[in-house]
């Protein structure tokens, strides 16, 4: 048994398969529960990844997984949105001065990406936040590059609807 | 809210993806085109650049307790990562025997005698350990026990990991059975005395009658002091008759119980000059097994740097058998 590979393989991706769980339920302890479910199935399963597949694909795989049988209850997905908000305060409350409107936005962007439907979140919280290609998102999501794209696409509309009169600064210099 | 032109409607995705940086650079000139001349769009494709940015922040930013979620994380894979086994089960001239590994080593072999599923196993019984069927990495151990029973190999140096042992003494007894040799026989008696218990003679027995790691651990080996064969397996002496028989230990079936043909067998009782016996030498037959070991051949003597008898001369006058 690789124990060694496998250890390398937590250390390597906790990190990241946290904080994206951490966005996918918005809560820490729920986000901390999933994390674990992760793991722990990559661990009963990883004697049969082949050597030279992609670890971290195959672990936000997993992990959209255990979110998606998370939120199946959509009970869950209601309590996570009223979680954002409990979250936020506890993080971002404490910023100087001249960071506090940024802070409002990243905030008021907490809250929009929260309320997307599921799959929408994932998908663009694995697009923009962990850079993972279309196809790798498709086979995570377990849908096609298309819709896959298309999930990300609809999170940005209704992302860019919601936060509408907010202020969001304008990026005019970034032409 | 009035709806837009079609033709910005109809470059509202190109618009999107070269606003997170996805589309190739046709699109992107063809974008950047319209959008020199479209003010809402422009306006639109600035809010998507700044939501894209804001995102980004996202990337860096730490996750709170991320820390103590690692923690936990660490302390339930420890968890798991001792209770798991991996094992399959595989054919043999034994009938299907099952091979189980922990990270540590092979902690369990057994003869499936109800049929050749994991559910007719022990092991599925076992509470708190959690089996897993890919065993791939037991593989190596099933060719090794194939040589073995054909008689192509004498030794079996696998890592072991004893922790399904019932106790501590029981470890003890595994242990001291695992060091007596191919081709080699003691008793219970023998093993008592070894562990440092030499009263506890059914305590042995009952250590090897729960062997989680039968042939590895090789308790066909230890016998009764009078040379019955007693138990192995549950009851399938006949099995521990094969077992013997492949490593060149005769048995005859008498009247009663199986036991080993001590005439057939050259005798060790340990001495000085580390010598061994014909079993016609001297009262050495009549001696408890235990006290005295029974070797199968001149080469399982040979291979524990003993030397015939100056008075015997087993080298001389070797069993015909």
């Amino acid at each position: 048994m690789d124990a060694e590979r496998f250890d390398a393989l937590v250390a390597t991706h906790h990190g990241e398969i946290y904080r994206y769980l951490l966005r996918a339920t918005s809560r820490r302890t729920e986000a901390d529960d999933l994390a674990q479910d992760t793991f722990l199935r990559a661990y009963r399963a990883h004697r049969t990844l082949p050597p030279d597949a992609n670890a971290r694909a195959w672990l936000f795989t997993i992990a959209s997984n255990v979110a998606k049988n998370h939120f199946r209850a959509e009970s869950r997905r209601r309590q996570a949105h009223a979680a954002v908000r409990q979250t936020r305060s506890e993080t971002d409350g404490t910023g100087p001065e001249g960071e506090t409107l940024f802070n409002e936005t990243r905030a008021a962007l907490d809250t929009v990406v929260a309320d997307l439907p599921l799959k929408q979140r994932l998908a663009f919280t694995l697009r923009k936040v962990h850079d993972l290609d279309y196809d790798t998102i498709a086979r995570s999501l377990d849908c096609s590059p298309d819709s896959a794209r298309a999930h990300v696409f609809q999170a940005l509309r209704k992302i860019r609807r919601s936060l509408n009169g907010s202020e969001l600064p304008l990026g005019r210099d970034e032409r | 809210m009035t709806s837009k032109p079609s033709v910005c409607q109809a470059i509202e995705e190109a618009l999107l993806a070269t606003a997170i940086g996805d589309a190739d650079s046709a699109t992107a000139a063809r974008v950047e085109t319209h959008t020199r001349a479209c003010a809402p769009c422009l306006e639109d494709f600035g809010r998507y650049r700044a939501i894209d940015r804001a995102v980004g922040v996202w990337r860096e930013a730490p996750a709170p307790a991320e820390e103590s979620a690692r923690a936990h994380l660490a302390s339930r894979l420890a968890d798991l990562r001792r209770r798991t086994l991996v094992y399959r089960i595989f054919p043999s001239p034994l009938g299907p025997i099952l091979i189980a590994r922990s990270e540590e080593g092979v902690s369990c072999v057994e003869y499936l005698t109800g049929g050749s599923d994991f559910a007719h196993s022990r092991l599925s019984r076992l509470e708190g350990v959690e089996a897993l069927p890919d065993g791939a990495e037991v593989e190596v151990f099933y060719r090794e026990l194939l040589e073995y029973v054909e008689g192509r190999r004498t030794r079996l140096e696998w890592p072991l990991d004893l922790r399904l042992a019932r106790s501590p003494f029981h470890r003890a007894v595994l242990q001291a059975t695992a060091a007596v040799p191919y081709g080699v026989v003691t008793s219970y008696g023998g093993i008592a005395a070894e562990v440092g218990a030499p009263r506890a003679v059914r305590a042995v027995a009952q250590a090897l009658r729960h062997n989680p790691v039968p042939i590895v651990v090789p308790c066909h080996r230890i016998i009764g002091t009078t040379g019955d064969l007693t138990g192995y397996a549950g009851n399938r002496l006949g099995l521990k008759e094969r077992l013997l028989a492949i490593e060149g230990v005769r048995t005859e079936r008498g009247a009663h119980a199986p036991h080993v043909a001590r005439q057939t067998l050259y005798h060790y009782d340990r001495n000085d000059q580390r010598q061994y016996c014909l079993p016609t030498c001297g009262s050495i037959a009549r001696r408890p097994i235990g006290r005295v070991t029974l070797l199968a051949s001149r080469e399982t003597a040979a291979r524990l740097d003993l030397v015939p008898c100056s008075d015997c001369r087993p080298d001389l006058h070797p069993i015909s058998h």
